[in-house]
């Protein structure tokens, strides 16, 4: 990217360009706010969980006392669900637990993914064909379907779960990165960059892959939501043999006894996850205005 | 046409993933708990054998691959079936693909008018509202969906049952319907028509709402939000204005004009659709009880019951490569630049 001058050091015209398209997108503000407070809580969770006066920040804490689910009150402020769980603190657990595997499976799925997706654009021919047709392979099979397969022969534990959807979701990033990085490819400072005499390794990461990253991170930003919800799905149905494990999916199975007279135990890690995945969207829709030519100029 | 390379692909990654876990543990079923000592070792040696184990490993997939084409898919242990997987499969099979069908049908008549409705009225109070209703959809885990629906239309309003797939006293004594298994299509509801009786097919329909919307609804954020972008991209061009400056009434325009043009994009991102909605049959059928292949691969995983899942795995797979050659002959047809080129 060019360098206009001006300002100079950080803030620089183009940066500032950018924040103002970004904050023009009032819902993309709004998005980056929520998945902000959820990074914030996650970050407390895991370094200062005495900031939040929670003694077992890693495992739901039970009640066998009072385990069946009670309505929101003063003292439970969105009630309990089983074993007499407290809904606010598990859920304040959980959304640490959600958003590191997603993180887990997005940041190597993506990696893995680009460099992938760079080698088949900039090598071409039978690689790019076959790298392709590997991708068909793996996306033939349902995500989950395929996370349940891989889960099965390496035992179902976290783990196993992480690399079962970095398996699933690389094929994404390497058809994704493929279809940016084609057009990069063919554009007239790449043949400059060749007749300069440039390594193969240096065209590909040093002047490719900066100028197909912008999109793919987009993609990843958005993506961070869709793994939170198939992460959250296959804990619902069971992948993680676990007991007392805060995360959003295992903590709405606990609820489903008492769906006839308990609905928030069901409600609540739900709406969790669903604000979080809809504000990744808009957060996603907002950088993409960002790195967008068109909505740039327009402003 | 990638579909028979992708096929063998496919064989070839439940293959390996079948593979992956070493000889061992793919004998463990087989293995008689009570045997002990030099005759459990013998039995072990023995299976190894039957089963080509000790074979090179090329060897093995052509062997595995000769089974499977023959129809050998070896034997599920769960909770709601036990025998052969392609007995499993036979069962299962036909109720999924009823369920998804219903609920691809569902989404299309309601996602569709959502999607050009939103697009005509883009930036209006309905538009908006449209839009924070498939965003919602979009950020919905799908159990969610599933969970909340049971909550207001069978705990609340008590319209439709919680979940199975017939009211249990309804098949008391009948002779086609043994042990949860209808015969002869193994879809109830088609079974009850068959042998004409309507109440029991009333039932198993009523049944068969809710988890056919909850596949529509998760399915349907996708299909409107692409259709809203590329209408509103069409309903921008000269010959929609053409059109409209002809003084055709507005209804005309958008539906016979613009919407044709506009739905290439739904068209082409279909397979998208499908594979999410094979996903979600997955999650569906597990909250509802319906007896599908998603119920059965997810008893398979709980019960770490091989064949049950790598029967699961290929079937879906199948499905999926199936469904998009489909798609994709289906579409060069109706498309002109195809068709007429």
């Amino acid at each position: 990217m060019a360098r206009r001058g001006g300002l100079g050091g950080f803030w620089n015209e183009e940066r500032k360009l950018s924040l103002q398209v970004f904050l023009s997108n009032k819902p993309a503000v709004v998005g980056l706010v929520i998945v902000l407070i959820y990074i914030a809580d996650a970050l407390i969770v895991q370094f200062a969980p005495w900031l939040l006066g929670l003694k077992n920040p890693y495992a739901l804490t039970p009640n066998y006392i009072n385990p069946i689910p009670q309505p929101p009150s003063w003292k439970y402020p969105l009630g309990t669900t089983y074993p007499g769980v407290n809904l606010l603190t598990a859920i304040i657990k959980a959304i640490r637990v959600d958003l590191g595997l997603s993180v887990a499976v997005v940041l190597p799925g993506a990696g893995l993914g680009i460099v992938i997706g760079i080698i088949a654009t900039y090598i071409g021919g039978w690689v790019d064909d076959l790298l392709m047709r590997i991708t068909d392979i793996f996306f033939s099979v349902p995500y989950l379907v395929l996370a349940i397969a891989v889960g099965y022969v390496l035992g179902r534990d976290i783990t196993s779960m992480i690399i079962a959807l970095i398996i699933v979701w690389w094929p994404l990033y390497a058809r994704y990165t493929r279809s940016v990085t084609l057009q990069v490819r063919e554009l007239t400072f790449i043949e400059a960059a060749r007749a300069a005499g440039a390594s193969n390794a240096k065209i590909m990461f040093r002047h490719i892959l900066p100028n197909a990253l912008p999109p793919v991170l987009v993609q990843m930003s958005m993506d961070l939501g869709t793994v939170m919800l198939v992460i959250s799905a296959l804990a619902f149905i069971g992948f993680l043999p676990v007991s007392n494990f805060p995360e959003l999916g295992y903590l709405t199975t606990l609820g489903l006894n008492y769906i006839n007279t308990a609905p928030w135990t069901i409600l609540f890690p739900g709406i969790v996850i669903v604000i979080f995945a809809v504000s990744v969207y808009l957060l996603g829709m907002g950088l993409m205005d960002v790195i967008n030519p068109r909505r740039r100029s327009s402003l | 046409m990638y579909y028979i390379p992708t096929l063998i692909g496919l064989t070839v990654m439940v293959f390996a993933i079948l593979h992956a876990g070493g000889p061992y543990k793919l004998i463990a079923p087989y293995i008689n708990p009570r045997l002990s000592g030099p005759a459990r070792q013998e039995q072990i040696q023995m299976l190894i054998q039957k089963f080509h184990l000790n074979q090179p490993i090329y060897v093995q997939y052509f062997y595995w691959l000769w089974a499977l084409l023959h129809g050998n898919l070896g034997y599920t242990t769960t909770p709601i079936f036990s025998g052969p997987a392609t007995e499993a499969l036979a069962i299962f099979f036909p109720n999924t693909a009823v369920l998804a069908i219903f609920a691809g049908v569902l989404m299309w008549i309601i996602g569709i008018p959502l999607g050009t409705w939103s697009a005509v009225r883009k930036d209006k109070p309905d538009d908006v509202a449209i839009r924070v209703f498939s965003y919602t959809l979009y950020g919905m885990p799908i159990y969610l969906l599933a969970v909340v629906l049971i909550i207001i239309f069978a705990v609340y309003l008590k319209l439709l049952p919680i979940s199975g797939v017939v009211n249990p006293e309804l098949t008391v004594g009948l002779s086609w319907y043994v042990n949860g298994i209808s015969y002869p299509t193994h879809v109830l509801i088609i079974d009850a028509i068959i042998h004409g009786d309507w109440k029991l097919a009333l039932n198993a329909f009523e049944h068969l709402i809710l988890p056919a919307f909850t596949l529509a609804l998760a399915a349907m954020a996708g299909v409107i939000n692409i259709l809203r972008a590329s209408m509103i991209e069409v309903l921008d061009q000269d010959y929609v204005r053409f059109a409209r400056s002809k003084g055709l009434p507005e209804g005309v325009v958008t539906k016979k004009h613009a919407r044709p043009t506009a739905m290439f994009p739904v068209y082409t991102n279909f397979a998208y659709t499908v594979a999410g909605m094979l996903s979600g049959v997955v999650v569906v059928e597990s909250v509802f009880d319906y007896p599908g292949i998603g119920y059965w691969l997810t008893q398979s995983m709980l019960g770490n019951d091989m064949g049950g899942i790598m029967a699961g795995t290929l079937i879906f797979g199948l499905i999926f490569v199936t469904t998009s050659l489909a798609l994709d002959i289906l579409f060069a047809i109706k498309d002109p630049r195809i068709r007429l080129g």
